[in-house]
């Protein structure tokens, strides 16, 4: 392991021993990576390229689970679902979080402040399967939500917001606003307050300077945000499972269902579809942040 | 100017959204504690009556306490670990600052990026092709991958603000590296460690998506136990023990309030993890 004779702490070589300690001090977290993160995923990749037929598994390289998936019509819909359940619930939670976020920033009393920031985050701190059993309790057809709508709104009969889409959706916004909150408010307190009060002084209103300056300096705030969420959403299992009701079949539904079913080739091959979805994700909102930085 | 005005609109406007919005992320809290007392099993609002029955029903379940205790343990297991090996890999990464430390940091974090589920997937094909399947050595490993880059990304960030020659000066004065650690830096970074340390037991204990691959029928965590009793029932006993759930994440809150109250949360606590995921 020859050092070159650069580093910064001690110009002088070192002997082995101090050497090996960056190595040390770093081994057991490669250590573990290795035995539950890269090894495992390199036989993960290693099924999707087998196939599955007549419930023997074929371990023979064959690209015949790839082109099953991306051609067959029923494998379109579960991948169309879940980008449109994500992409939905990303601008739901972005439209919720960033007033949100701009609230927890502008309230003058500090006390107020902290109640407003532990209610939005203490949520993290409990189960999403409560949370999700939670909205079931809440959206049902004879819930709080439907009795308020047909008691107090007069509706003739019970909106179906639970076992579909729409129940889905809100609870997983439920679930990822913080996540979408924090990018957001930690760029509104970095913000410089002189430049909005410059832009105040030079005559603008408070929407121009919402719009010229407040809100093109937090957007990568809300990208950020807005990546956290997508991906989070695309990878969903507890909330779709137990709100979706059967209906709402997703990509990380149909790999567990998969697995279950010993299909273990079409499990891997739906796992790197949504691997590759959510690196997408990352590499687009990593460009959008490029740009908006400059 | 006017000096004092009557609040704008705009601030009456963005006050309500405050308040919605907090009444959107208690909701679905507060109902199922007001469930959990229900008398009857289905769920039906306004509540029909007031019992203490679903309190009762789940202090007979031992599969829930027996559940809990093994959350608990493997939660703990895994921060620990994690806050270990994590620690550790950030002190490498920011103290020795070598050529590889910005692509070491890039692999630790890079897990981020894959879905829970497909890493459950992954590591359950894996530890049967090894014959490894159902150990809790496999387990814990599992849980650690999954808080790790976190660990990682909050400690490094708070590592590279943390001043380096408290070190130095501890160590002129005769202070081996460990005890220079544990007496000088550690303290400096406490609050960034007590942070992740609850991120990633929190983390570890409501797990669903790689654990429910990974243990036996038997051996089930309490968010798994929870999960398939969901699909099974809905009755309120369900509810009952969120309620209990809601509690302990009160105290934690509690807790912690008063631990951080005079101290200033450090605003880039996740700012590296985006950083380097670029």
């Amino acid at each position: 392991m020859a050092e070159p004779a650069k580093a910064p702490v001690k110009p002088a070589k070192e002997p082995l021993r101090r050497r090996a300690v960056p190595w040390l001090l770093i081994a057991p977290a490669f250590l573990v990576m290795a035995y539950a993160f890269v090894l495992p995923m390199l036989v993960f990749f290693r099924y999707s390229v087998y196939t599955f037929e007549r419930g023997k598994l074929i371990d023979e390289f064959s690209l015949a689970t790839y082109a099953e998936f991306l051609t067959d019509p029923y494998f379109h819909t579960i991948i169309f679902d879940t980008v449109r359940m994500a992409a939905i619930t990303t601008v739901c939670s972005a439209l919720i979080g960033y007033p949100l976020a701009y609230a927890l920033w502008r309230v003058n009393s500090p006390s107020l402040k902290r109640w407003l920031g532990l209610i939005i985050f203490s949520p993290i701190l409990v189960s999403v399967v409560v949370r999700s059993y939670g909205w079931t309790v809440l959206l049902a057809d004879q819930g709080p939500i439907n009795w308020f709508l047909q008691t107090v709104l007069v509706f003739p009969e019970p909106i179906k917001l639970v076992f579909n889409l729409t129940g889905v959706v809100i609870s997983l916004t439920h679930v990822f606003l913080p996540f979408v909150v924090f990018p957001i408010f930690s760029t509104m307190t970095r913000l410089d307050p002189t430049l909005r009060e410059a832009a105040m002084d030079l005559g603008a209103g408070w929407w121009t300077t919402f719009r010229r300056v407040t809100f093109p300096l937090t957007l990568p705030g809300l990208v950020a945000g807005m990546q956290i969420c997508f991906t989070l959403a695309l990878g969903a299992f507890v909330t779709p499972s137990l709100l979706g009701g059967g209906r709402v079949l997703v990509l990380p539904l149909q790999i567990y269902t998969a697995t279950a079913d010993i299909n273990w080739p079409l499990a891997a091959v739906g796992g790197i579809v949504l691997l590759a979805l959510a690196m997408v994700t990352v590499l687009i909102s990593n460009r959008l942040l490029r740009y908006s930085e400059v | 100017m006017a000096t004092r005005r009557l609040p704008h609109y705009r601030h009456l406007l963005l006050g309500a959204f405050a308040v919605f919005g907090a009444f959107y992320v208690i909701a679905p809290l507060a109902i199922v504690v007001l469930n959990s007392f229900s008398s009857v099993a289905y769920s039906v609002f306004p509540p029909e009556g007031f019992s203490p029955r679903w309190y009762i029903n789940l202090f007979d379940q031992e599969a829930f306490y027996l559940a809990a205790l093994r959350s608990v343990i493997l939660a703990l297991a895994a921060t620990a670990v994690a806050m270990i090996v994590g620690t550790m890999a950030a002190y490498s990464i920011v103290r020795y600052r070598r050529r590889w430390a910005d692509l070491a940091k890039a692999a630790l974090l890079s897990p981020i990026v894959l879905p829970n589920i497909v890493l459950g997937v992954a590591v359950f094909m894996f530890f049967i092709r090894i014959g490894m399947y159902g150990t809790y050595f496999s387990l814990v490993a599992t849980h650690v991958v999954v808080v790790l880059p976190f660990v990682t990304a909050v400690l490094t960030a708070a590592l590279a603000n943390y001043d380096w020659t408290l070190q130095e000066a501890a160590m002129d004065l005769g202070a081996g590296p460990v005890r220079t650690f544990f007496r000088i830096t550690m303290p400096q970074i406490s609050i960034s460690m007590v942070v992740s340390a609850l991120f990633a037991f929190v983390t570890s204990f409501d797990q669903v998506e790689t654990t429910l691959f990974l243990v036996r029928a038997g051996d089930n965590t309490l968010p798994i136990e929870m999960f398939l009793y969901l699909q099974k029932w809905q009755d309120p006993t369900i509810a009952a023990l969120s309620s209990v759930l809601i509690a302990f994440a009160l105290m934690i809150v509690a807790v912690l309030s008063i631990f951080l109250r005079n101290k200033e949360l450090p605003a880039n606590l996740l700012r590296q993890d985006k950083e380097t995921s670029s």
